[in-house]
C-alpha cells in the first residue's frame, strides 16, 4: 500500500506536484500517467525519501520511507535515470545493495537469473545495453523481495521480447499480493498490464480509476457503412451529432449511438450496410482526458 | 535491518570492486617511492661533487617530498567517492538502501581509511627506506629523533586529505567542481594568503591551512619549512578537525537536500 496525502513539490516559484492524493492498493498493477514534466518522477522520488516534500506526505505500508528499518524489505524501485557505476560489474553491484541490509548472496545470484542476466553477472556495467540497464535495475529492486515496487518508465529500452516479459513479471508480481505502480508513457502498453490508473497533469490528481471506467467515461464513435452516406449525414447532423469521414460511403459518428443511428435510418429510409460501435482505446481517453485539464487550466 | 556495520561492508564491496581503486592507489604509492629513490640519488650525487651532507631535517624532508604533491592524488580520490556516485546516479539507489543518509559518508570515510592507510604506511615507510639508502652515510636512519613520528605523519596526512576530500566531495556533489574548490583551497588559496595578510597574522593563520599543517605532520624540527609550524601531533590535530569539519558540513547538506 503506498499513500499520498496532498504530497506537493515546489522547485522556487514552480509547483511541480500540487496537493496530491492518492493510493495505491496491492493486488494489481497501478499506472501512473502524466504527459511529460506532470510531476511522475518527482512524486515516485517522494515516496522514495530522495526528495523532502514541500507540504504533505507519502507513506509506504504505513511509514514514511525512510522510517522503514529495512527499506528495501518494503520497497523496491527503478527509476527513471540508470543509477550503476560503469566501472563495477552487475553482480558486485548488487552484492553491495544487498549488505545494506544483510542479504546474502545467494539472493543476488537469484534475482540475476530472475532477470536472465546470470550471463553477464561478472562484466562491468559499463558495457550493459540499456535493456540490460533495465534488466539489472529491475533485479535490485526485487532484491528484498519488498512488497511495493515503484518503478519508472521500466520498458523503456526493452525489446518485443523485454517488453513481453515486464508485462509477465509486473502482472506476476501483483498476483503474488504486492503493491505496483508502473509509470509509463506507452499507453497500448499499459491497456494491457495495468489495471487501476493514476493520472496526473501538471502536478494534479486528474484521474485515480481503474482502465475500463476511464475508457467508459469517453463516449465512443459508431462506425457507419451506407450506400446514401450524404442523405445520413445530413440527417445525423440536424439531430446533433458530429459525423466525419475518411472514405466515401463510411462515417464516424459520435454524439449518437448505434440504435440511435438505426432508428433515425428507418426513418429516412436509408440502408445501412454496417453498423459498428467502436469503444475508445485507452490512449484516446487519456488524450481527451490530458487535453481537457491542459484547456481548462 | 540496515546496521552500520553493514553499510559499512556494502561500502567496501563499492571501493575494492573498483579497478580503479587499486590502479590509482597503487601508482601513488610506486610513483612516490620511486621519486623518494630518484631524489636520494640526486641529494647523494650532490654531496659527492662538494655540497655540505643533509642535515636530519633535510634528510627526512628529502624522503617526503613526493607526499607533498600525492596529498592532491588522495584528495581527489576522496572527492570521487561521493561525486562519483553523482555523476553516474547510483547516489539514488544507495540513498534508496540507506535513506536516513549519513552512514553513507560515515561508512565512506571508514573505509576509505582501511585502504588507504596500510598503502600510505607501507609507502611512507618504503619512500624513508629507499630515500635513506641512496643517501648512504649522510641518510637518516629509523632511530633518529623524530624519524618514527615523521613517518607515522607522512602515511596519516595523505590519509587525512583523503577524508578531507570525501567531505568536499560530499558538500559539492559535482567532481569538477569539487577538485576545482578542493586544488583552490589547498594550493591556490595558501598562496594568496601569504601577501594579503600581514606579517605577524600571517604566521599565526598559514600553520593552520591544511596543506601547511599536513606538511608539519611529516616534517622533524619543521625542517623546510618557510615559516614557522605547529608541532607534528599538533597539526595532525588540525587536519582531524579540516577533516572532521568538512564531513559535518557534507553530511547536514546530505540529509537536508534533494538527492
Amino acid at each position: 500500500m503506498i499513500e499520498a496525502q496532498a504530497l506537493t513539490k515546489r522547485f522556487g516559484a514552480t509547483v511541480a506536484v500540487d496537493r496530491l492524493s492518492f493510493t495505491v492498493k496491492p493486488g494489481q498493477v497501478t499506472g501512473f500517467l502524466g504527459p511529460n514534466g506532470a510531476g511522475k518522477s518527482t512524486t515516485m522520488r517522494m515516496i522514495l525519501g530522495l526528495d523532502h516534500p514541500s507540504a504533505g506526505a507519502a507513506t509506504v505500508n504505513g511509514r514514511p520511507y525512510r522510517d522503514h528499518a529495512a527499506p528495501l524489505r518494503q520497497v523496491g524501485a527503478l527509476l527513471e535515470a540508470r543509477s550503476i557505476h560503469r566501472g563495477r560489474t552487475a553482480r558486485d553491484h548488487l552484492l553491495a545493495l544487498a549488505h545494506t541490509h544483510g542479504i546474502p548472496a545467494s539472493r543476488v545470484d537469484e534475482v540475476l537469473a530472475t532477470v536472465g542476466l546470470e550471463p553477464v553477472a561478472r562484466r562491468r556495467a559499463g558495457s550493459f545495453s540499456l535493456g540490460m540497464g533495465q534488466r539489472l535495475g529491475i533485479a535490485a529492486a526485487l532484491l528484498g523481495d519488498p512488497a511495493a515496487l515503484i518503478l519508472d518508465e521500466p520498458v523503456n529500452g526493452l525489446d518485443p521480447d523485454g517488453v513481453l516479459w515486464m508485462r509477465n513479471l509486473l502482472k506476476g508480481l501483483a498476483a503474488d499480493g504486492r503493491t505496483v505502480l508502473v509509470s509509463s508513457h506507452l499507453m497500448s502498453e499499459m491497456a494491457v498490464t495495468a489495471e487501476h490508473l493514476v493520472i496526473i497533469g501538471r502536478g494534479r490528481l486528474l484521474a485515480d480509476t481503474t482502465v475500463a471506467e476511464l475508457i467508459a467515461r469517453v463516449v465512443g464513435t459508431v462506425l457507419v457503412r451506407t450506400p446514401e452516406a450524404t442523405a445520413l449525414r445530413d440527417a445525423l447532423v440536424a439531430g446533433r451529432a458530429t459525423v466525419t469521414s475518411d472514405e466515401p460511403g463510411l462515417l464516424q459518428v459520435s454524439g449518437a449511438n448505434a440504435a440511435q443511428i438505426g432508428d433515425l435510418a428507418r426513418r429516412h429510409g436509408i440502408a445501412l450496410h454496417e453498423l459498428t460501435p467502436r469503444r475508445a482505446s485507452l490512449e484516446e481517453a487519456y488524450m481527451e482526458l490530458t487535453r481537457k485539464a491542459v484547456e481548462y487550466q | 535491518m540496515i546496521t552500520f556495520p553493514r553499510v559499512v561492508w556494502a561500502e567496501w564491496t563499492k571501493l575494492v570492486s573498483l579497478r580503479s581503486t587499486w590502479i590509482t592507489l597503487g601508482a601513488a604509492a610506486v610513483l612516490a617511492v620511486g621519486l623518494s629513490g630518484a631524489i636520494g640519488y640526486g641529494v647523494h650525487h650532490s654531496v659527492e661533487g662538494g655540497e655540505p651532507p643533509p642535515a636530519l631535517a633535510e634528510a627526512v624532508g628529502a624522503a617526503f617530498l613526493p607526499i607533498d604533491l600525492f596529498v592532491l592524488v588522495f584528495g581527489v580520490f576522496g572527492v570521487l567517492q561521493m561525486t562519483g556516485e553523482y555523476g553516474s546516479g547510483l547516489i539514488r539507489a544507495t540513498l534508496t538502501a540507506v535513506p536516513r543518509r549519513w552512514p553513507v559518508t560515515a561508512a565512506k570515510a571508514v573505509v576509505q581509511v582501511a585502504v588507504t592507510l596500510p598503502v600510505m604506511a607501507a609507502t611512507a615507510l618504503g619512500s624513508f627506506l629507499v630515500c635513506q639508502a641512496f643517501l648512504g652515510d649522510g641518510g637518516a636512519s629509523l632511530g633518529d629523533p623524530g624519524v618514527p613520528g615523521a613517518i607515522v605523519g607522512a602515511a596519516f596526512c595523505p590519509v587525512l586529505m583523503g577524508l578531507l576530500g570525501l567531505g568536499a566531495g560530499t558538500v559539492i556533489r559535482h567532481t569538477a567542481g569539487a577538485i576545482t574548490t578542493l586544488v583552490a583551497g589547498l594550493f591556490i588559496i595558501p598562496l594568496l594568503l601569504g601577501p594579503a595578510l600581514p606579517g605577524d597574522l600571517e604566521e599565526d593563520v598559514m600553520k593552520y591551512v591544511p596543506t601547511v599543517a599536513g606538511q608539519a605532520m611529516y616534517s622533524v624540527d619543521g625542517g623546510g619549512q618557510p615559516f614557522d609550524v605547529l608541532p607534528p601531533a599538533t597539526s595532525a590535530a588540525v587536519m582531524v578537525g579540516w577533516a572532521a569539519l568538512l564531513l559535518a558540513a557534507g553530511i547536514v547538506l546530505l540529509r537536508r537536500c534533494d538527492a
